[in-house]
C-alpha cells in the first residue's frame, strides 16, 4: 500500500446528524465538518460527504479517480443514461451537441428577448394584487417556461415542467427505494417523452436553438434524446426558480446593498454571483471512486459513493473568510462552485445569469413599488441537496 | 518544455518552464503564479482562462475559432484584438520567450 494511504486515517462515520436536520438548515453541519472531518460518512444518507472547496476542486480534475458514471446511479434509473453520467471523450462528444444552445451569445441575442418577455408577462399577473407568495406567482412560472423554450418544448406549461423536475428529482434522491418516487417519476417521463415526439416534427422541418432541435439535428438516437432533456428538466427548473427567490430575499434581507444594486446595474452580475454562492440551489451531487485515494488526509476505498457538497464549498472560510455565511456582494469576487468546475461545469450558467440576475429580479424591484418581506409571514428555506426558499411571502405598493 | 514569460494581474513578470504536452491555461493554472480561473476546467465554456497574447503572436497562431471568439466576449475584462482563451492554446504551439499577459480579473 502506497505510504500516503497507510499514513491516512480511515473515513470517518457520522451519525448524530438527521436528515430533517440538514432539509431545514445544513450549514451548522457543513461547518462542523469542514472545520472535523471534511471527509466523511454521512450515516443517514449512505454517502461520504465532501465539504471543502478546494477537495471539489481536486476532485472535478480528476475524472478517472472520480467518474461521474457510476452503474448504481439512481439519476440512471430515473432518467436514462444522460450526459451528467459520462466521462472522457464520451461525455465530450455528447456535450458539443449542446454547447451552442446554452453558450452565451445564443442566450444574448435568441434567449433574451424570450426571457424578459416572460419576466414581463409574468410581471403584468401579479402587480395589482400588493401581497403574493412569490415562490408560486413568479419564481416557479419564469423558471419553467423559459426552461422549456430552451429545451425545445415550449408548448408545454410551466406547472408540467415543475411536477416533472420534482418527480425527477424525487426519485433520483430515493435511496431508501419508496415505490411512490418510482410511479411519480414514471408517469413525469411518459408526459416528457410525450411533448419531445409532439415537438420534434416541428423541429424537424423548422430547426430552432433549442435543445431538443440541435439533437435531432445532430442525429441523437431517441433514448439519448429524452435522457437529456430529463436532466436538462431535473437540473434547470428548480435552480433557476430558487435562484431567483435567493436573490431577492438577500436583496431583502440585506436594504444597504439593496439600494446600491438598485442604483447600478454594473453590480447585478456579481449580486447574482453571491446569491447562489450564499445559497447554492445544487447542494450536493454525487461522484463515485475509482481506486482507493486519500483527500484531506483520509482514505476513500474504491467504491465509496462520494457526494460533493456544492452548498458547504461555497462557504469554506479558507477562500471566503469568517464572514462566508453572510450574503455581501461587495466581497472579494473569487471562484465559487454553485456551477460546478471542470468538464460538466453547468450548461445553464450563462442562462442562469441572464434570467435571473439581468431580468427576473431587477424587474421586481423596478416594477412593484417599496417591495418588501410580509412581517407576518417569514420566508421559508428548505432543502440541502437542493436548497431555496420555499415561500417568500412579500408585500409592494399596488 | 518551452520557456514562456508571463506577466501577472499585478504587472510582475514571471519566467514558466511549461510542460509542451498542456494547454496554456494549464500550464499557468498549475505553475502557481495567479490569475487563471478556468471554471470549466478547459473547456471554452465559463470564459476565465483569458489571456492577452501579444498582436506578433496572435497573427502567427491565427484566428480563434467562432466558438470562441463569442465567449472571449463574455470575460470579465472586455477582449482586445490578442486576447485568447488560453484552454484553447497548446503550449506546443508557442515559440520560446512568447510573452502571456494576464489580465487584471478573470470575474
Amino acid at each position: 500500500m502506497p505510504r500516503e494511504e497507510m499514513m491516512a486515517k480511515p473515513l470517518p462515520v457520522v451519525e448524530d446528524v438527521s436528515l430533517a436536520a440538514m432539509f431545514d438548515d445544513p450549514y451548522p453541519t457543513y461547518e462542523r465538518l469542514r472545520r472535523e472531518a471534511p471527509v466523511a460518512w454521512l450515516k443517514p444518507a449512505g454517502i461520504a460527504l465532501i465539504t471543502t472547496f478546494d477537495d471539489m476542486i481536486a476532485i472535478e480534475r480528476d475524472h478517472e479517480t472520480f467518474p461521474a458514471n457510476d452503474p448504481r446511479s439512481l439519476q440512471i434509473r430515473s432518467m436514462g443514461h444522460t450526459l451528467m453520467r459520462r466521462d472522457g471523450e464520451d461525455h465530450t462528444t455528447e456535450r458539443s451537441a449542446l454547447v451552442r444552445t446554452f453558450s452565451p451569445p445564443m442566450v444574448k441575442s435568441h434567449w433574451a428577448p424570450l426571457f424578459q418577455a416572460i419576466v414581463d408577462e409574468q410581471i403584468a399577473a401579479i402587480r395589482d394584487q400588493g401581497a403574493m407568495d412569490l415562490f408560486g406567482a413568479y419564481c416557479a412560472p419564469i423558471a419553467g417556461r423559459a426552461l422549456a423554450e430552451v429545451i425545445g418544448i415550449p408548448d408545454v406549461d410551466w406547472r408540467d415542467m415543475l411536477w416533472w423536475s420534482q418527480a425527477l428529482i424525487d426519485a433520483t434522491g430515493n435511496y431508501g427505494d419508496l415505490p411512490e418516487p418510482w410511479e411519480r417519476c414514471a408517469r413525469a417521463s411518459a408526459g416528457i417523452d410525450a411533448a419531445i415526439d409532439a415537438h420534434a416534427e416541428r423541429w424537424r422541418a423548422q430547426p430552432n436553438p433549442s435543445a431538443l432541435s440541435a439533437m435531432l439535428a445532430a442525429g441523437f438516437p431517441i433514448e439519448k434524446i429524452r435522457a437529456n432533456i430529463k436532466v436538462a428538466i431535473g437540473g434547470g427548473m428548480n435552480e433557476p426558480r430558487d435562484a431567483i427567490g435567493t436573490l431577492t430575499l438577500a436583496l431583502l434581507e440585506n436594504p444597504e446593498q439593496r439600494v446600491a444594486w438598485q442604483a447600478d446595474p454594473a453590480l447585478r452580475r456579481r449580486a447574482f454571483e453571491e446569491a447562489v454562492r450564499w445559497v447554492a440551489p445544487i447542494g450536493m451531487y454525487p461522484r463515485s471512486v475509482a481506486r482507493d485515494v486519500v483527500l484531506s488526509d483520509t482514505l476513500l476505498p474504491a467504491g465509496t459513493p462520494i457526494g460533493l457538497v456544492a452548498g458547504s464549498a461555497c462557504r469554506d472560510e479558507r477562500k471566503f473568510g469568517q464572514t462566508s455565511g453572510l450574503y455581501d456582494l461587495n466581497r472579494p469576487q473569487a471562484q465559487h462552485l454553485a456551477f460546478g468546475s471542470g468538464p460538466h461545469f453547468c450548461l445553464g450558467a450563462w442562462m442562469a445569469r441572464m434570467l435571473v440576475g439581468e431580468m427576473a429580479v431587477p424587474a421586481l424591484f423596478e416594477t412593484l413599488p417599496n417591495l418588501r418581506l410580509d412581517p407576518a409571514q417569514p420566508a421559508v428555506w428548505g432543502g440541502w441537496v437542493f436548497r431555496g426558499p420555499l415561500s417568500l411571502p412579500v408585500h409592494w405598493d399596488a | 518544455m518551452t520557456d514562456l514569460t508571463i506577466i501577472d494581474p499585478a504587472g510582475t513578470r514571471h519566467a514558466l518552464t511549461a510542460d509542451t504536452a498542456l494547454s496554456l491555461m494549464e500550464a499557468i493554472r498549475d505553475s502557481g503564479i495567479g490569475g487563471i480561473i478556468a471554471e470549466c476546467g478547459g473547456t471554452a465554456a465559463c470564459a476565465t482562462c483569458h489571456v492577452f497574447i501579444g498582436e506578433a503572436l496572435a497573427a502567427t497562431l491565427g484566428a480563434p475559432d467562432e466558438h470562441e471568439l463569442g465567449m472571449l466576449d463574455f470575460a470579465a475584462i472586455p477582449p482586445r484584438p490578442d486576447s485568447r482563451l488560453s484552454c484553447q492554446i497548446r503550449v506546443a504551439d508557442l515559440p520560446p520567450g512568447a510573452v502571456i499577459t494576464l489580465p487584471e480579473t478573470q470575474l
